[in-house]
């Protein structure tokens, strides 16, 4: 089963998300912020996909995509940030550390399934 | 605010030209700290409940999505026991139909042989006729020959007793020969109302007559009429609900497209935190910058202290995260509009 893993420190996001996801017959881990992601890379969880956050607390979502890049088999995982900022700079910094793509917060379910399908074609 | 600044600036530049009094501001702005703490945890408030209320949200659309497919899944089962149990029904009714056809077939063919049976019985009545003509001669030529046997005398007597011998065997030929062609007659109406006694079963069912057809058969192609409607409305009743069943489905199928719709929409607390979170940093800038001119109008912070710290809505534009908290900002400082044309989805 294909698992994606979500971080987001919004309970809601990840419950929403979730909801989505499972429906839609994915695995879903989750994680309050990037470290706490990152700690469970570490731990041997192994996501198919990885949807992040860019504003979070103790490690936001950039610098955990830099780092999860770092992570043994991490190497070419998609990493999408779902975030609620806009601009082009913040974009720019994501790409340069690894982000496959960006999309803006509220995105409705067809979307993100459309863009899961995207970046995993076989799933 | 800027204004009061100002004031104040110009308060310790030039006191000899204003009676602002500092003691008179600092009480003045005194309270300010606390309001905004009261405001402040307001807004945490209504993120707090606003968080509590999207989580029930989702739950509950989860509970309905989940029930949505229990149902779901029911009526599927019901409509495939129904679907089995409609085709399982037309298999029987169809077995019926050739059994009821086969009972009809050897009806008629006996039928038909029973009317072979009465033809040549009716036959025979002929041959029985002809033998009480044969006997009415005979009789009539014993009765003859007694005549001439009178007539000769003595030498006639023994000829007389052979002609009586020969008209007594006239007489009950002829009555075996009726009685024969009595029982044959009996028999024959018998058979015939065997075939033809169908005017009770004609008073109940109206059937369209056929030269064919028999009572029996009647009877049997009225059961199997009957028998088949009954399939029929059965059948008809099944397909409807199998149909009602089929559309609970697409029903709740839509029903769970919706609330999975309803469950991204809940992201709208997520957004609504973020912009009240930013509000609450902005109720806390008031709050520092009041309590820094509070400060500064007792005398425990320089002008520079101040005006070093003084916030300006540029500060705010800059903590904006969204294109919506920018798009806001500028029409309500007059400022550029914000460029939105970034994509809301882009693969790198």
């Amino acid at each position: 089963m294909t698992t994606v893993m979500l971080v987001d420190d919004s309970a809601t996001m990840l419950m929403s998300l979730k909801s989505i996801l499972t429906k839609a017959g994915y695995a879903v881990e989750t994680a309050g912020h990037g470290k706490e992601a990152l700690d469970k890379l570490g731990k041997g969880v192994k996501p198919n996909l990885i949807i992040s956050d860019v504003n979070m607390p103790q490690m936001d979502g950039i610098t955990f995509a830099r780092e999860a890049r770092k992570a043994p088999g991490m190497r070419f995982t998609p990493i999408l940030m779902l975030t609620t900022e806009s601009e082009q700079t913040k974009r720019a910094e994501a790409k340069a550390a690894g982000a496959t793509g960006w999309l803006v917060k509220p995105v409705g379910p067809d979307q993100l399934l459309g863009v899961i399908k995207q970046v995993l074609p076989g799933a | 605010m800027p204004s009061v600044l100002r004031k104040l600036s110009m308060t310790t530049a030039e006191p000899e030209e204003s009676d602002l009094r500092p003691d008179v501001v600092a009480g003045a702005l005194d309270p300010v700290p606390a309001y905004c703490d009261v405001v402040d945890g307001h807004v945490r408030d209504v993120i707090e409940q606003t968080g509590e209320a999207a989580h029930a949200i989702i739950q509950q659309l989860v509970k309905v999505d989940s029930l949505a497919e229990v149902m779901a899944g029911d009526v599927a089962q019901l409509a495939g026991t129904l679907s089995r149990t409609e085709s399982e029904l037309s298999q029987v009714s169809a077995g019926n139909d050739q059994l009821v056809g086969r009972l009809i077939s050897y009806f008629l063919h006996r039928d038909h042989q029973i009317r072979a049976l009465v033809d040549q019985m009716r036959e025979l009545d002929q041959h029985v006729k002809q033998i009480e003509q044969v006997s009415r001669a005979t009789n009539i030529l014993a009765l003859n020959a007694m005549i001439e046997a009178v007539r000769a005398g003595e030498a006639g007597e023994g000829f007389s007793v052979v002609a009586d011998e020969v008209r007594k065997l006239a007489h009950r030929s002829a009555e075996a020969a009726h009685g024969i062609g009595t029982n044959i007659g009996d028999l024959t109406a018998k058979l015939d109302a065997v075939l033809s006694d169908d005017s009770q079963f004609d008073r109940e069912q109206e059937l369209p007559p056929s030269s064919e057809e028999t009572a029996m058969t009647r009877r049997l192609g009225g059961i199997a009429s009957a028998q088949r409607e009954m399939s029929e409305m059965v059948s008809g009743i099944l397909k409807d609900t199998v149909n009602a069943a089929e559309q609970v489905q697409r029903s709740s199928s839509a029903l769970t497209s919706e609330t999975t719709g309803a469950v991204g929409h809940v992201q709208f607390q997520d957004i609504s935190r973020q912009m009240l979170e930013h509000v609450a940093g902005a109720v806390g800038d008031i709050r520092q910058q009041t309590e820094d001119v509070v400060a500064y109008a007792r005398g425990d912070l320089t002008e520079e202290e101040l005006m070093a710290r003084v916030i300006s809505v540029e500060d705010l534009r800059a903590k904006h995260v969204m294109s919506r908290q920018r798009t806001t900002h500028a029409s309500q400082t007059g400022g550029a509009s914000h460029d939105d044309a970034e994509p809301l989805i882009e693969l790198f």
